[in-house]
């Protein structure tokens, strides 16, 4: 029925007879859509709305139980000749006003029928919940009642008093934000942390059942009825919802955007009242917490809510506000006539578009939100996959069902069977083929740069730890950390109380023997050789004392950069014999010693780039070449450094069990190369960084393929 | 005195499923697939020998035993359940016996393969010649022994009336009481003969009476209402003078035709219904149109008989409404509306589409060249052909009752059916009515020699061709069958043989049972027989003394039909029954077939092509031939599919109307 509805009709004699109604509870409202009226019809029971133009309003609204479908029609030619619905056009409203319940008929209907449609209703419902299983509703009360007993106290702020406090709340609290900047900032940067989420969570609890009570106060308010609250499992996370669609039986468009608002309304007043919470208290629970419903209450809010790609209050919003209903469905309609007049050479297909800004609006939202959806899609499909394991095998399996199978299956049997395509068949075919050729070439063929990064350590090429000879309390440091020092030259003074205890000792005991050798040569000289020898072992003794008294100066075993892990803890710390008191490096070569992801390995395998590009940590403006790439083909798990680790706050996994932190959880390959350009960075031993390795170049297709089949593998061993 | 629940099943039907859609169409495409596999005829071999085996006992028994196992298993079979299933082949074998003792026939084991194949609710395929009749009568024997009404359905009255006829003696003896219903009964006899065990009747009449009883009915139609009805009023009198009694078993002869080929149009039950309005609004439309001219105003595309107004039409079209009363100032009614009477005048052509008798636009069937007194165009559109002719509009005829063949024949709990033809059409018979398509071998191998296609330049060339083709094979005496697509091709070849001084039988537009009698004698030596496709369906050609020396029938198709399956019946009418016979279709480059599926410069490449004797040429427009036949066939499975929808459509969205039927 690609054409306009006849104006006669083979069927009509179904109806010509019948004496129909608009059911007497259909509620009729006026309302302007983009500067043209058109009538909306509410069935309150059902909470339906049904939006028909003027004319055909002009037959409905004369129906009467007491005249014939044929008199009425009659009656609308005589009075509307050039606007009066056809035939054919009359049925199909009928058809839809029949299955939207809003028609009365005097014939009871077989009851078959109203069964087969009910169950028909609930499969609906049943697939959509499925289809929908990422953002899933479960309606649980009714909360009308409570929300018209508490509408006097409530209502109050629904008033431009009430508007005037709220301007004046958020903006003091935004000043407030303002300025306590860095202190915001610093926070922020441990909200996603592993223990704050709970706190987040209930933050997002809170403030999302706020956010649903201001939809329905409003639509309250203004005199729409709410009766499903509920709860939303949006990505496995319970939210509340509210339902106020009835709301848009509103004759007034500011109203409607009042209530599609009014949940962004009631969350930046919490997020204004949060902020004065969190300037006003220190470090502590109610603290985070405060904080934490600041965040969701603002950010989350202009992301998510009035974003009007995802279907959430911006998008009614907007809707409301350009006058388009349905505006993602009717987008795509448009966008598919586009398709079909252009691509396909279907001179006759028509957008839903009624005027030029209409179809402006509709292309570049469905363009837009196309897009938008296939990288959120992507995006959701990637995390439930990565991170619920098997249920989120099975999960993504159904949205990859849903979100590509579908429309791929819908796509092939429009090609294949829709009847507005007729005759355009084999050239729709063609296009979409070559089209899906085209994009499938690009990908498969074209090929793009491709690096990845992996992070590592920047060692020295010779270094050696210096170890202390003797047992003692580092008293101070002879050479300043970080300096260059030479073979011999001192670095640390250690003193050992002992060895001063048991020179002093010797020393005593050797005058003693001296004294009683004296005494010998003088009273029995017998005496004299075993005292010669006890005064040769004592003199030994204290040879060996004052050895280990030198050796408690540290001295430099090479030349090179004097490097102390803490100087400042070094002093005053005791140091077992062999402990290390620090290193000394050749800074005339620096290694880079990168950690490599599994996944990543088999690419560097293959063919190891000559050089890469690292950048150091806190100097990601310098660009250090490194040559000579070496990759060593072994497993590994202990890390070069625990710079690198999760324990010390670096990107790779540590093994939960290690204290050290220098366990990786995961095996890795180590791949290192020579510094050849510092690029004027401050090289320093054990300084973290990144390095960037540039692959020859590949088409996108193959690194998904491959992505996709480590995360298989990574994830269930497949 | 009925009691309510007799009453209740007059009425009774099935419950159509919906068509299945979506991944549900594909899983039931492959269950239709399971259901035709190899396995399911070798079963029915297994059973149909065991029953042959069954009934090497029988024949010594008398009649009077027969008849009393005749009884016994009738029995058992209307007490239905497990019984059924094993009473099965033992009572086919007695019914075997006697057909062999009443009709003189002894039914081969390809022919209860068949009768199995029909008791399992299959679509039987058996070629030509091979005794379908009988096959159905032992079918129908089985299926109507449990008590319910049993339809034997057709394609013309003709067959009616001889297959209730000829399998009389058999019923009888079986204890089965079988009437037939034919156009001109009245509906006292028709009441009669629905009461019978078995009922034969042409399609177009079962669905009539069916869509007068429901009528009769009105709101009470619905079966259970109905019951309850009855049962909280029994002192009312129910409003009787139904015809039928319900709706249960149906065995369809030349079942693609009917479920087929003539699913196409509902059946609708109409009365003339004065409509000043549509007459008056036809008229100014035609007046409108006149000034139009092709090509400048409006193009027309033959190909899919469509009219696109230019923008200059347009134009002119807003200067001559201008002038008009408001009902001409919308302007997607009044293009739909000058539209149709361009379509009236491009399309539809005095003499081809219609013929005008005392002053009367009457239609002219295009394939078999009979005047359709009773029927006329979609509202509308008839009125336009006669505005163009400058006749008096007749009131367009306002639709009662209507129903789709796909939904009525959905209507019976139990389905079967019968053809020659039926495998290119297996998917659409399972998707549309449930009916497995299963390929009955024949009993003797099949002796046809088929000749390569002869396809020449232009259609003067093929008649040429045809007509020293026919010379040559009747000067060996051999007879000749030539089939043609339309009765104007039939006329035109008739004229080319009484130039050449041939003598032959020319078969259409005359009645069925004329036609039967000419195409069974079209098998004597040195006949000449030309027909068009359809005539003379369901009668045998019986080769004459001494032919089949002569290498048996030759046919001869002039032209390829939109269906594979058409052009498969024509050559199937030789060679029956392991006789000898060929055929060959003599076809040009220019037929309509080609013209109206293939785009046109591919088609001139084709031309040219066989016009130069390109090599390989032949099989170039024979590949463009056969994918011209699929594109038909898709566009036409289509058309039908969506009559279908369109049924279900309105059923389910004006439902609140009161349903149509059921």
């Amino acid at each position: 029925m690609s054409d306009a509805p006849a104006t006669f009709s083979e069927s009509w004699y179904r109806v010509a007879s019948q004496r129909l109604a608009l059911r007497p509870t259909v509620r009729a409202r006026r309302q302007l859509f983009r500067g043209e009226r058109w009538i909306v019809l509410e069935n309150p029971f059902t909470n339906q709305f049904f939006r028909v133009r003027p004319e055909i309003h002009e037959f409905l609204a004369r129906l009467r139980p007491d005249r014939t479908v044929e008199e009425v029609w009659k009656e609308c030619f005589e009075r509307f000749p050039a606007t009066a619905p056809g035939q054919e056009a009359v049925i199909q409203i009928l058809a839809q006003l029949y299955h939207s319940n809003l028609l009365q008929y005097p014939m009871a209907v077989d009851a078959s029928d109203l069964f087969r449609r009910f169950e028909k209703t609930r499969q609906r419902e049943i697939r959509s919940r499925l289809l929908n299983i990422m953002f899933a509703r479960f309606p649980l009360l009714d909360p009308d009642r409570f929300l018209v007993r508490t509408l006097p106290w409530v209502g109050r702020l629904i008033s431009p008093v009430g508007a005037f406090l709220w301007f004046l709340v958020v903006g003091w609290a935004l000043k407030v934000a303002v300025d306590h900047a860095p202190a915001l900032r610093d926070q922020a940067q441990s909200v996603i942390a592993p223990d704050n989420l709970f706190l987040l969570y209930a933050g997002l609890i809170l403030v999302k059942t706020l956010h649903e009570f201001g939809h329905a106060f409003f639509c309250r308010h203004f005199g729409g009825e709410v009766h499903v609250m509920g709860v939303l499992l949006m990505i496995f996370t319970p939210v509340p919802y509210m339902d106020a669609t009835s709301a848009w039986g509103f004759r007034e468009r500011h109203k409607r955007v009042l209530v599609g608002a009014a949940g962004m309304i009631v969350e930046l007043f919490i997020a204004a009242l949060a902020t004065f919470v969190w300037a006003g208290t220190g470090t502590g629970l109610v603290h985070n917490l405060a904080y934490n419903i600041m965040v969701v209450a603002s950010v989350s809010t202009l992301l998510f809510n009035l974003n009007p790609l995802l279907r959430f209050d911006g998008y009614y919003i907007l809707s409301d506000l350009i006058g388009i209903p349905n505006l993602t469905q009717r987008s795509m309609q448009q966008l598919r006539a586009l398709a079909e007049r252009h691509l396909f050479g279907l001179r006759k297909a028509k957008g839903p578009a009624l005027h030029r800004s209409e179809a402006i609006w509709l292309s570049v939202f469905g363009a837009v939100s196309g897009v938008y959806r296939i990288f959120l899609f992507a995006g959701i499909l990637l995390v439930i996959a990565d991170q619920f394991l098997l249920l989120g095998l099975i999960m993504a399996a159904i949205c990859a069902v849903v979100w590509i199978a579908t429309p791929i299956f819908r796509l092939a049997s429009y090609l294949g069977s829709s009847q507005a395509l007729g005759r355009h068949r084999p050239r729709a075919i063609a296009v979409t083929a070559a089209i899906a050729a085209v994009v499938l070439a690009f990908l498969q063929f074209i090929p793009f740069p491709s690096y990845f990064r992996a992070p590592g350590v920047v060692q020295s090429r010779r270094w050696m730890e210096l170890h202390s000879r003797a047992a003692g309390r580092v008293v101070r440091l002879l050479a300043q950390p970080g300096a260059a020092v030479q073979t011999g030259q001192p670095l640390v003074q250690m003193e050992n109380p002992e060895i001063q205890i048991q020179l002093a000792g010797a020393r005593a005991g050797l005058v003693e023997v001296e004294t009683r050798i004296r005494q010998a040569l003088h009273e029995s000289p017998a005496n004299l050789k075993p005292l010669e020898s006890l005064k040769g072992s004592m003199i030994k003794t204290i040879e060996r004392l004052e050895r280990e008294q030198a050796e408690l100066t540290v001295r430099a075993s090479q030349d090179g950069l004097w490097l102390v892990p803490e100087s400042e803890g070094l002093i005053g710390r005791w140091m077992a014999k062999g402990g290390i008191v620090g290193a000394l490096i050749d800074t005339n070569g620096f290694l880079f010693q990168a950690t490599i992801l599994q996944e990543d390995g088999d690419r560097l395998f293959v063919k190891p780039p000559a050089a890469a590009e690292v950048r150091l940590m806190g100097e990601a403006g310098r660009r250090i070449r490194v040559d000579g790439i070496r990759v060593i083909p072994g497993e590994q798990r202990q890390l070069p450094s625990a710079a690198l680790g999760w324990r010390a706050g670096g990107p790779v996994p540590t093994s939960a069990r290690d204290n050290e932190g220098r366990q990786a959880a995961e095996p890795f390959f180590e791949v290192n190369g020579k510094v050849s350009d510092p690029a004027g960075a401050a090289l320093l031993h054990g300084r973290a960084g990144w390095i960037r390795f540039d692959l020859p170049n590949e088409p996108l297709l193959h690194r998904w393929v491959r992505s996709l089949r480590q995360l298989l593998q990574t994830r269930y061993q497949v | 005195m009925t009691t309510p629940t007799e009453f209740y099943r007059r009425t009774d039907h099935r419950d159509p499923a919906p068509l299945p859609k979506g991944v549900d169409a594909w899983a039931n495409r492959w269950i239709g697939a399971y259901q035709r596999r190899a396995g399911a005829l070798q079963r029915l071999r297994s059973q149909a020998a065991e029953a042959e085996g069954l009934w090497s006992t029988l024949k010594d028994e008398t009649n009077h035993r027969l008849r009393v196992r005749l009884q016994g298993h009738r029995e058992t079979i209307r007490r239905g359940g497990k019984g059924t299933r094993e009473a099965l082949l033992p009572a086919l074998a007695t019914i075997r016996e006697t057909a062999h003792r009443q009709l003189g026939l002894l039914a081969f084991p390809e022919q209860l393969m068949g009768a199995l194949a029909l008791h399992g609710g299959c679509l039987a395929e058996m070629a030509t010649g091979e005794g379908k009749t009988l096959t159905a009568g032992i079918a129908a024997v089985l299926m109507a022994w449990n008590g319910r009404p049993c339809h034997v359905i057709t394609v013309n009255d003709y067959l009616v009336e001889r297959d209730a006829q000829w399998l009389g003696p058999l019923y009888r003896f079986c204890g089965i009481h079988a009437g037939f219903v034919t156009a001109p009964q009245s509906p006292e006899d028709r009441r009669k003969a629905y009461a019978c065990d078995i009922t034969y009747a042409t399609s177009k009449e079962v669905v009539a009476d069916f869509l007068r009883d429901a009528l009769k009915l009105g709101h009470l139609r619905q079966p259970t209402r109905r019951l309850v009805w009855q049962l909280l009023r029994p002192t009312e009198e129910a409003q009787d003078g139904l015809v039928m009694r319900g709706l249960h078993t149906a065995i369809i002869d030349e079942a693609d035709s009917i479920l087929i080929d003539e699913a196409v149009t509902p059946l609708i039950i109409s009365a003339p219904h004065s409509n000043d309005s549509l007459k008056e609004v036809v008229q100014i439309a035609q007046a409108i149109a006149q000034p139009l001219e092709v090509s400048v105003h409006y193009s027309v595309n033959p190909r899919h008989r469509e009219i696109e107004l230019t923008p200059a039409g347009n134009a002119r079209l807003d200067e001559l409404c201008a002038p008009l009363p408001g009902f001409w100032k919308a302007p997607e009614r009044r293009t739909e509306l000058v539209r149709q009477a361009l379509v009236a005048r491009e399309f539809y052509l005095p003499g081809r589409q219609y013929v005008v008798v005392d002053d009367k636009v009457v239609i002219v069937d295009e394939f078999t060249g009979r005047q359709m007194a009773q029927r006329t165009w979609r509202q509308g559109l008839h009125q336009a052909v006669e505005a163009k002719e400058g006749l008096k509009l007749s009131d367009p005829s306002e639709t009662i009752a209507r129903i789709s063949f796909q939904r009525y024949f959905r209507f019976y709990h139990r389905l079967a059916g019968m053809t020659g033809t039926a495998r290119e059409a297996a998917v659409e018979l399972w998707q549309t009515y449930g009916l497995p398509v299963l390929t009955i071998p024949p009993h003797r191998p099949n002796r046809r020699v088929q000749h390569p296609d002869l396809i020449l330049p232009t259609a003067e060339a093929r008649w040429a061709a045809a007509l020293s083709e026919i010379r040559s094979v009747h000067a060996r005496r051999q007879p000749v069958l030539i089939g043609t697509r339309s009765v104007a091709a039939s006329e035109r070849l008739a004229e080319l043989l009484e130039a050449e001084g041939l003598s032959f039988q020319l078969l259409n537009a005359v009645r069925h049972h004329e036609e039967a009698t000419v195409i069974s004698m079209a098998g004597e030596a040195g006949r000449i027989t030309i027909a068009t496709n359809m005539a003379g369906r369901g009668t045998d050609i019986r080769l004459g003394r001494g032919v089949a020396d002569l290498g048996g029938l030759h046919v001869i198709a002039t032209e390829r039909h939109e269906s594979g399956r058409v052009d498969r019946q024509l050559f199937g009418r030789n060679a029956r029954q392991g006789d000898p016979g060929s055929a060959q279709a003599i076809v040009s480059a220019e037929d309509e077939l080609l013209s109206r599926n293939i785009p046109a410069p591919v088609l001139r490449r084709v031309q040219q092509a066989v016009q130069h004797r390109a090599p390989g040429c032949q099989q170039l427009a024979s590949a463009a031939m056969h994918i011209a036949q699929g594109l038909a066939q898709r566009k036409a499975e289509t058309l039908r599919r969506n009559v279908a929808r369109m049924d279900t459509w309105i059923e389910e969205s004006l439902s609140f109307t009161g349903r149509e039927a059921g």
